[in-house]
């Protein structure tokens, strides 16, 4: 039993260290590939940018300055979707549920956001760019270790995973969509290097090619992304973690109407469990993913029901 | 050469005469809380003589007293084993360890928020390393003296809300009360357990001149400070860990379970097992580190209004799992912004309908409401006559000489010593509506003289104050800065003074504002155990 507002938040710091981490992955590969000045390099960069949601440069502007774009995507504290925003995000969260998360836990996003606020914190980017974006990654791989390792493995815990989990699920959904949709014109992504480049941003590269060795293939690396049962950033691994968590959370919602935040989360599993490649192909990667998103829209709305935003009259105790 | 360790130069500029300020003395004073003690408190009031309310002139050239050297330079007795630790470690070792103490305190989020044009930035508290020593005769008066108050004051307290015989035996005049801001006329009447209205309170303390222990004010509304002295103490032990372990320091760390038994009992007659809650303003309070600590270590929900409801006379959390019984409320929302339903209508921070849950008995709100018309500054000025007439006793804390500027005669003093006295409005704090006269220009003092005779009743006068002086670490030197001391006591079923205390640093050379907003800071404050067995038992809370 919690606070409804600090079960929110809490959810909401697992989304927003979700984003920060992504986001920096996605940068710092746009940052390396823009450095190659290939065809191929530029192709990775341009997806990356995609990927981010980036509209405010244009991709060739873009990817010509890589440091000033990788700078704002970073810095921008007007950006809603900036890594800084994020990260001050989540730790404002982490500030109002003070109370509920462990002090190691705390401490580790506390520094993180000390190190990217401080006064020197975009000289410190601008003499290393790619080393500045890794500790942040790595600081953020600190902040779940420490979740895992020192809090209770109880109800907060399981709404800020079940925050990691379905952000990240949605995050690699569109950045499959951004090489493999309607608009990338399907499974034409053939170069080498864009599609290593795009598993590196999905932190997928050595477990795919433990997987499916070298052999680069896009309808391989969508089938990882989507459907491999380990790999912990696959979209099936992600929604079996969110029912895992919000089916243990349901123990506290028994008298609700509508769907469950459980029956929905098991749903999406269950299909992404028992699915395969020549369903996706069939539909088109833009109409599959964008049913996976709106599904997982659906559960955030649920969780929000169920625990967060519920009518009063219904929950008074017996 | 080598160079003198800083705590021989300060020692050795004290023993010469000088008082650590230099020629330039109280230059920048403009004060808060700042009242001075007279030498002596007078019992009598009769009629006030028009003389210096002090013996010694008002300024700068009066001897201060110092918490760890004599007058002569020697270190105090409580203060010789720190001495001679500190001596060994050297300038630079203290600098460091100042460093690592700021770094923890960053760390940990013990910080309050600047919000500023360009940026919004933290800052902590500032601290310093250096701890407050008092012995234990010092602090057994000192406790002893803050139960008896307290008891007093709630005595005060459960009178003026029911019978109000200490204003129909014309101890206190009926308009002081009833007049007064914080008189809650809705507690009238109202059953309160253990007729503890004020269930936590924060005292400021200080030393005179002569090293007198005096109360300045009573906090009785919701005091804040307890979780930077529990903080403080964290860091001096990992600071000075051989003096502190040598020293035999009484622990305080058991606080946050004496909050709880104490908050508990306030229900324990209706409810085996309370769920006592802490209630917040929100995360932009700046006390908001110390809510959440508080709720952390109490290990019961922080709580902001919106979590809040009232159905039925009953207030409820929402919680996940619906809505769950709440029986104890440990506010830390001022009283006017509890319940927009009984008071302040523009408040967002309460809980419409709390005041009538509480006053059907449903719900425990500590501190009571209406409790600050009892740490008024005008009732202040009472405090000794309270205490004897409610427990027959002799004040054993004096207070700081206080003119009430309703009596005509008090009025006539104060203005005839204007330039060397405090003059405070009644109902305001935080330094407004305020003079201080030995620092004000004649133009000043003469437009405040028309304000007191306009309106006498809404003005208290007091002596300009020195507070004491206890050495800290100022840019890699040993200083001397004024202090106060505030301890903590609680009261629930049964009475408790925490055995230690935040020392309030007043670190702008020569000032006298201890207030955080303006430039103040804090150290751990040390209290010395009799005898061995100290440690282990005296602060056991019955259950």
């Amino acid at each position: 039993m919690m606070l409804a507002r600090v079960a929110d938040s809490l959810y909401w710091i697992g989304r927003y260290i979700e984003r920060a981490e992504h986001f920096c992955r996605l940068a710092d590969i746009m940052l390396s590939a823009a450095v190659d000045r290939t065809d191929s390099a530029w192709l990775a960069a341009r997806i990356a940018l995609a990927a981010l949601g980036e509209d405010r440069f244009a991709p060739e502007a873009a990817v010509e300055r890589p440091a000033d774009t990788v700078r704002a995507l970073v810095f921008d504290r007007e950006d809603a979707s900036s890594v800084v925003t994020s990260l001050a995000r989540a730790r404002e969260n982490a500030r109002q549920v003070r109370d509920q998360i462990t002090t190691e836990t705390w401490e580790r996003l506390n520094l993180l956001y000390l190190r990217v606020t401080a006064p020197g914190a975009q000289a410190a980017y601008e003499q290393a760019p790619a080393p500045f974006l890794h500790e942040i990654i790595a600081d953020l791989h600190l902040f779940k270790g420490a979740s895992d390792a020192t809090m209770s493995h109880g109800e907060g815990w399981r709404f800020l995973l079940t925050g990691v989990y379905l952000e990240r699920a949605q995050l690699i959904a569109r950045l499959m969509d951004v090489c493999f949709g309607d608009a990338a014109g399907g499974f034409l992504l053939h170069d080498h290097f864009a599609q290593l480049s795009v598993l590196r941003m999905a932190c997928a590269m050595e477990p795919y090619l433990r997987v499916y060795t070298a052999e680069l293939q896009p309808r391989l690396v969508m089938q990882f992304l989507l459907f491999d049962e380990e790999f912990p950033r696959s979209i099936r691994f992600c929604a079996a973690q969110v029912q895992a968590h919000l089916s243990r959370l349901a123990r506290y919602t028994d008298g609700l109407d509508g769907p469950s935040p459980e029956r929905l989360a098991g749903r999406l599993s269950a299909r992404l469990e028992f699915s395969d490649f020549g369903e996706v192909a069939q539909v088109g990667a833009s109409a599959y993913l964008g049913a996976i998103v709106q599904e997982c829209a659906r559960i955030h709305e649920a969780v929000y029901g169920a625990f967060v935003a519920y009518p009063l009259e219904m929950r008074l105790p017996a | 050469m080598e160079k003198p360790l800083p705590f021989c130069t300060l020692a050795h500029s004290l023993k010469n005469g000088d008082n650590a300020f230099g020629r330039s003395g109280f230059g920048q004073v403009t004060v808060d809380t700042l009242t001075a003690p007279a030498k002596r408190l007078e019992p009598s009031e009769g009629s006030p003589i028009p003389s210096a309310p002090s013996g010694a002139p008002i300024g700068v050239e009066a001897p201060m007293y110092d918490e760890m050297f004599e007058a002569d330079g020697q270190v105090r007795a409580p203060y010789v084993l720190l001495n001679a630790h500190i001596a060994k470690l050297g300038p630079a070792e203290l600098e460091d360890r100042q460093k690592t103490l700021e770094r923890s305190f960053l760390l940990q989020g013990i910080t309050f928020t600047v919000y500023g044009a360009e940026s919004t930035t933290e800052r902590i508290i500032p601290t310093d390393l250096f701890p407050r020593i008092i012995d234990a005769k010092t602090w057994s008066s000192i406790e002893a003296g803050l139960q008896q108050r307290l008891q007093a004051l709630n005595l005060f307290l459960a009178d003026i809300y029911s019978r109000q015989s200490v204003i129909k035996d014309g101890i206190v005049p009926r308009e002081l009360i009833l007049g007064a801001p914080s008189y809650r006329r809705e507690m009238m009447d109202l059953y309160v357990p253990h007729a503890a209205y004020a269930n936590v309170c924060g005292t400021d303390l200080v030393r005179n001149e002569t090293g007198e222990v005096m109360v300045l004010e009573d906090n009785l509304r919701v005091p804040s400070g307890v979780s930077y002295m529990l903080a403080n103490r964290d860091a001096s032990k990992r600071t000075f860990p051989d003096a502190f372990g040598a020293a035999r320091v009484r622990p305080i760390e058991n606080y946050p379970d004496l909050l709880l038994a104490t908050l508990k009992s306030m229900a324990s007659e209706w409810r085996a097992s309370p769920q006592v809650v802490v209630l917040t303003p929100g995360v932009y309070n700046s006390a908001y580190y110390e809510h959440a600590y508080l709720a952390r270590l109490m290990g019961v929900p922080l709580v902001e209004g919106r979590d809040l409801v009232v159905h039925d006379n009953m207030v409820y959390m929402r919680t996940t799992q619906g809505l769950r019984r709440v029986d104890v409320i440990y506010r830390r929302v001022d009283d006017d912004f509890i319940d927009p339903l009984t008071f302040r209508r523009d408040s967002a921070l309460g809980v419409a309908g709390l005041f009538n849950a509480y006053r059907s008995g449903s719900v425990v709100i500590a501190n009571a409401p209406g409790t600050g018309v009892a740490d008024d500054k005008a009732v202040y000025a009472f405090v000794p006559e309270l205490i004897r007439y409610y427990l027959d006793q002799d004040p054993i804390l004096p207070n700081v000489k206080t003119y009430l500027c309703r009596e005509p005669a008090e009025l006539q003093h104060t203005l005839a010593n204007l330039d060397k006295l405090v003059v405070k409005a009644v109902g305001a704090s935080g330094g407004y509506g305020m003079l201080i006269g030995p620092h004000a220009t004649q133009r000043q003092r003469d437009d405040f003289a028309a304000r007191l005779k306009a309106d006498p009743s809404n003005y208290i006068a007091q002596p300009t104050l020195k507070l004491s002086t206890a050495p800290c670490l100022i840019d890699g030197r040993v200083e001397s800065r004024h202090v106060d001391l505030r301890p903590f006591i609680l009261c629930g079923a049964k009475t408790v003074v925490t055995p230690g205390a935040l020392t309030r640093v007043a670190l702008t050379k020569g000032s006298l504002v201890v207030n955080s907003s303006q430039g103040g800071g804090s150290k751990d404050t040390w209290v010395l155990a009799d005898s061995p067995g100290d440690h282990e038992h005296g602060q056991d809370y019955p259950q």
